[in-house]
């Protein structure tokens, strides 16, 4: 053993350590390209999905198509962090049936907004722009949708992506042209809260007289 | 026309006055609403107004005229705005949206604006007094539902007063005139432009707060540019990172 440290000199010790330093760094930057990409794939699978709906449910009744709608926007969206996202600190004091009746309210939001523009998404083209980790957990992925006989000007998308416990990238967020609409979600529901004085029910009730 | 500068230069007072409780962007007319009452009633106004008026005769354009109709429409009106662009581009120092917006207003002068030679292939980014003030550190002021006008933030409406204001001191009359006659058609143009936008905002359970956050969202992007959504998405990541643990 003596002899061990005998031998180790100062050189050989900085350069163990410089090149496990490298090692370590080029497997974080892997894992870290590895999520981006996968935040791409995701993307662009979920659009390519939404487009062959469009087409496919045409002709179903608006119900099907719903319900069609529904079943695809549960497998790319974190749903469960969007109801947090959107209520804040009013989260934590809705009772369980509550935070399931919300749930369902918000999806069905997200559905009617997605019927209105499904048919013409369908007609345009998107194109992966940009992609970057951010932080520890999230993935943002830019993207373009371009209209090619130039009637609609481009409309520039960023998808926040983030894994689920089960390890799934799912959707958190989307921005079209710089607008969040987790952000005027939250907005929307914290006014209704507030004006209600944090009572819950009374935000279920607001959604479901809107229907 | 003494009383409109009068007014101006009073909403121009006012406007220091009431922005001095602000003096960053990190403060956001978002969550400042002090005349919230007020503007709820506004909005109720513009709602009616344009539900029973400016959304039907918005459906009819869109019906009647021809694609290629509109688009003329829209690029004249766009034209006409370009004087605007012009001279904020230069107070705000950006010399090439400046040539870029001069040429381009020359350009399409050949057809007053209705064809445009260029295809949208020059991006011009669109700038107000508004934005200047922006550039100035001015700060938002208060959130404001103006009637007839729709959403804007106490800077803002300063500054389309003033972009009126000065367009009306440079041109002659005739132009003056054929401005204010745009006026309804320039409205019926955007209702029409933004007509799918607007139902998502009434469908809404609480339309007054969408159309507040959208339209601070947006303006806030058009004005500070890359810098505001980097802003907005530090705090967001930092807020979603929580949620995430």
């Amino acid at each position: 053993m003596k002899n061990f440290y005998n031998n180790l000199n100062f050189k050989k010790v900085l350069c163990i350590t410089f090149f496990s330093f490298l090692f370590f760094q080029f497997l974080t930057f892997k894992s870290y390209s590895d999520n981006v990409k996968n935040g791409e794939v995701i993307v662009q699978k979920m659009i390519a999905d939404a487009k062959k709906h469009a087409v496919k449910t045409i002709k179903l009744s608006p119900k099907e198509r719903s319900l069609k709608i529904e079943t695809l926007i549960k497998r790319f969206i974190n749903l469960d962090f969007m109801a947090r996202a959107t209520t804040g600190s009013f989260w934590k004091k809705a009772t369980n049936t509550q935070k399931e009746k919300y749930k369902s309210a918000l999806l069905k939001q997200i559905v009617k907004t997605i019927e209105e523009h499904l048919n013409t998404l369908a007609t345009l083209d998107y194109k992966p722009l940009k992609s970057e980790a951010r932080g520890k957990k999230l993935i943002y992925v830019k993207g373009i949708i371009r209209d090619y006989s130039k009637k609609i000007p481009d409309v520039n998308l960023l998808w926040k992506l983030a894994k689920d416990k089960k390890g799934n990238f799912l959707v958190l967020d989307l921005e079209i042209e710089g607008i969040s609409l987790v952000s005027s979600h939250k907005a929307e529901t914290m006014a209704i809260l507030r004006k209600n004085k944090g009572n819950f029910s009374a935000l279920l009730k607001t959604f479901t007289n809107n229907k | 026309m003494k009383k409109i500068k009068f007014a101006f230069s009073i909403s121009l007072i006012l406007l220091f006055v009431l922005s001095g409780c602000t003096n960053n962007l990190t403060i956001s007319a978002e969550n400042k609403d002090p005349f919230e009452i007020l503007n709820r009633n506004i909005f109720t106004f513009n709602k009616t107004l344009d539900q029973n008026i400016v959304s039907p005769i918005s459906a009819a354009y869109v019906r009647k005229m021809p694609l290629s109709v509109r688009k003329s429409v829209s690029n004249h009106l766009e034209w006409m705005n370009t004087p605007s662009t012009i001279v904020n581009s230069a107070l705000q120092t950006d010399f090439e949206n400046t040539i870029l917006a001069s040429a381009k207003f020359m350009l399409n002068g050949l057809s007053l604006g209705f064809y445009d030679f260029d295809n949208n292939e020059t991006k011009i980014t669109k700038k107000d007094f508004g934005s200047t003030l922006a550039k100035l550190n001015v700060p938002e002021g208060p959130f404001l539902m103006v009637p007839l006008l729709g959403p804007k933030t106490f800077r803002d409406f300063t500054g389309t007063l003033s972009d009126r204001q000065s367009l009306s001191n440079i041109s002659s009359n005739s132009v003056n005139k054929l401005s204010l006659a745009e006026i309804p058609i320039n409205l019926v143009d955007k209702r029409s432009k933004l007509a799918k936008n607007i139902q998502n905002i009434y469908e809404s359970p609480d339309p007054y707060t969408k159309m507040k956050s959208y339209y601070i969202q947006n303006r806030r992007k058009n004005v500070y540019g890359d810098k505001y959504i980097e802003v907005k998405n530090n705090k967001l990541d930092m807020e979603f990172e929580k949620l995430l643990q």
